[in-house]
């Protein structure tokens, strides 16, 4: 086999799953812990991941998870099928927000979903074709550094 | 007993038939069967005493301090833990129970419910004066600080840095009684009664000391006997009153045997109190997850519905509870500790931890970590040929957990009976 030096992994999450929110976060942790990565980046990484797999479940129909491992750095992207975003620099600001009144009874949707994602990543990178669906990419650097 | 034991569970190789039952019941994989027995992985036992509850067979035998072991010390102190009280028939006070370990052999019994109120008006000056991280999580249960440390390690900074209300109790005890009584520090025996091993564990192996202030602890299951006994004799009731007067019980800490009996008394804080091993590694994630951001204090207990439900307790954990919140309901919310003493204890440090809670991560597939996500890979590899069953027979809890051991190099695939078919 080729390419043995980076893991690579999908997962799928389907909209309105709210019984399973959080499940493929919590496998993408357990993951990057076995790896051995540091507690700290597990976290963000956890952080980042459980915000956009609650993003899919809100907005989206569905969604394909891939994550990618390799020594230097940890890849997420969440490729989905949805309502897409019409405005990305208005989605980014800091509480701005589409939840419905229902979403934010379960406490989400306080518009902090995105930028909380982008914090706890070092690269960040979000497009989206308004009524196809969105691609988040997000990698986190294994060396230490912080641009 | 053997100090230098790193647990408090072990399995009895005669009884053990190497059935399945604690394989599953493990919350954190720490058992295999191998040759026909159920070896403890020691790194990733936690003492929670899963297994204990699960074994049809009683054949996880606890380790608990045993009342001869208690000979050695010429002055010796019970400490029961709360949920002790709710061991015995409705009828039964607290004092008769205390004067009961007295009976039995204990010089000084000392009750803990002041305490526990102690614990959390200290615990209340904390989140006052620490606005961030949250939610601040409890110390009180040491299977609960085992488990952050190993499964949750980046949280381990989130644990309120004070003992726990044994050690506390111990603590003050230690340093009047020596010099009151005029005996050396070590012919004193502090002991705690406790519903479960893991409390013996954090005795003999502290996370966040160097020693700690109690000598020992003997189970519930191991005193509840003698104590019955003296029950049935029903007689001193005089003495007894004057010995435990109810006025010295908290009420604020006599309901810490259940889950919900730490936050009851944080009214001003948003708190959420979880019970059951299961159920506290699913709001752990959350918290990992960066949820529960907007909770102050995170009350966990590893046992059902709190303390109550310790595996080595006797009662059943239902009548037991219904007779704490009886307790507890009867004493209302009467305060037997002044909060300006609390304050000068806190500013003072005498609650706090000796260092903090360390970090105790499970170990990567592989120290290498171009090796590691190697494995990774052909652990997912792996995993796919198995057949999802999650049988056991492998010796392995469930198919992924094999799948681990076996890049870890610690089985094989042929252990899987479903794969001999296979042609290697």
């Amino acid at each position: 086999m080729t390419g043995e030096k980076v893991f690579r992994t999908e997962f799928s999450v389907k909209g309105r799953e709210f019984s399973r929110a959080g499940d493929v976060s919590c496998r993408i942790k357990n993951l990057l812990k076995d790896i051995g990565i540091d507690a700290g980046t597990v976290r963000r990484l956890a952080i980042a991941s459980f915000e956009a797999e609650m993003n899919v479940i809100m907005y989206a129909r569905q969604a394909v998870i891939s994550l990618a491992v390799s020594p230097d750095k940890v890849s997420i992207v969440i490729d989905d099928e949805g309502p897409g975003i019409p405005d990305i620099a208005l989605a980014m600001k800091e509480g701005f927000s589409t939840a419905t009144r229902e979403m934010r009874e379960l406490g989400f949707g306080a518009g902090m979903g995105l930028p909380n994602i982008r914090k706890n990543s070092d690269v960040f990178h979000l497009t989206s074709e308004p009524g196809r669906g969105t691609r988040l990419e997000i990698t986190v650097r294994l060396d230490g550094s912080r641009p | 007993m053997t100090p230098a034991k790193r647990h408090a569970i072990s399995v009895n190789l005669d009884k053990c038939t190497g059935c399945v039952h604690c394989l599953t019941a493990c919350p954190t994989q720490a058992i295999r069967i191998r040759d026909g027995k159920a070896r403890v992985i020691d790194r990733q036992c936690i003492d929670c005493g899963e297994c204990i509850r699960h074994c049809p067979r009683d054949a996880i035998e606890s380790h608990t301090t045993s009342f001869s072991d208690l000979q050695r010390f010429a002055y010796k102190v019970a400490i029961p833990a709360t949920a002790l009280y709710g061991q015995f028939g409705n009828s039964v006070l607290p004092y008769e129970i205390l004067y009961a370990l007295r009976k039995i052999g204990f010089d000084h019994v000392y009750d803990l419910s002041a305490i526990c109120e102690l614990y959390i008006a200290a615990v209340e000056e904390f989140l006052t004066e620490h606005a961030q991280p949250r939610p601040v999580i409890a110390s009180t249960c040491p299977v609960v600080v085992r488990l952050i440390q190993r499964r949750f390690p980046t949280l381990s900074g989130l644990i309120v840095p004070f003992e726990p209300p044994r050690e506390i109790g111990a603590k003050i005890l230690r340093s009047t009684l020596p010099a009151a009584l005029k005996l050396k520090p070590e012919d004193i025996g502090i002991i705690h009664i406790t519903p479960c091993p893991a409390k013996l564990v954090s005795i003999n192996h502290p996370a966040t000391m160097k020693k700690s202030y109690l000598d020992g602890a003997v189970s519930i299951r191991d005193i509840y006997p003698p104590i019955l006994d003296i029950l049935r004799k029903k007689d001193d009731t005089a003495i007894m009153r004057h010995l435990f007067p109810d006025s010295s019980m908290s009420g604020l800490g006599i309901g810490w045997s259940i889950s919900g009996g730490e936050t009851r008394s944080l009214p001003k804080f948003r708190t959420v109190a979880v019970s059951g091993v299961q159920d506290t590694i699913h709001v752990l994630d959350q918290v990992e997850s960066g949820l529960l951001r907007d909770v102050d204090y995170l009350e966990c207990m590893v046992c059902p519905d709190g303390c109550v439900g310790g595996p080595l307790s006797i009662e059943n954990r239902f009548l037991a509870k219904s007779r704490i919140l009886h307790l507890a309901k009867k004493a209302g919310d009467k305060s037997v500790i002044d909060r300006s003493e609390i304050r000068t204890m806190y500013r003072e440090n005498f609650l706090s931890f000796q260092h903090p809670v360390e970090p105790q991560p499970s170990a990567p597939l592989d120290a290498d970590p171009a090796e590691a996500i190697r494995k990774a890979g052909l652990r997912e590899k792996i995993l796919q040929r198995l057949p999802g069953k999650n049988c056991g027979f492998c010796g392995a809890p469930d198919c992924a957990t094999l799948a681990d051991d076996i890049v870890r190099g610690l089985a094989d695939i042929r252990n899987c009976p479903m794969t001999w078919k296979e042609t290697p």
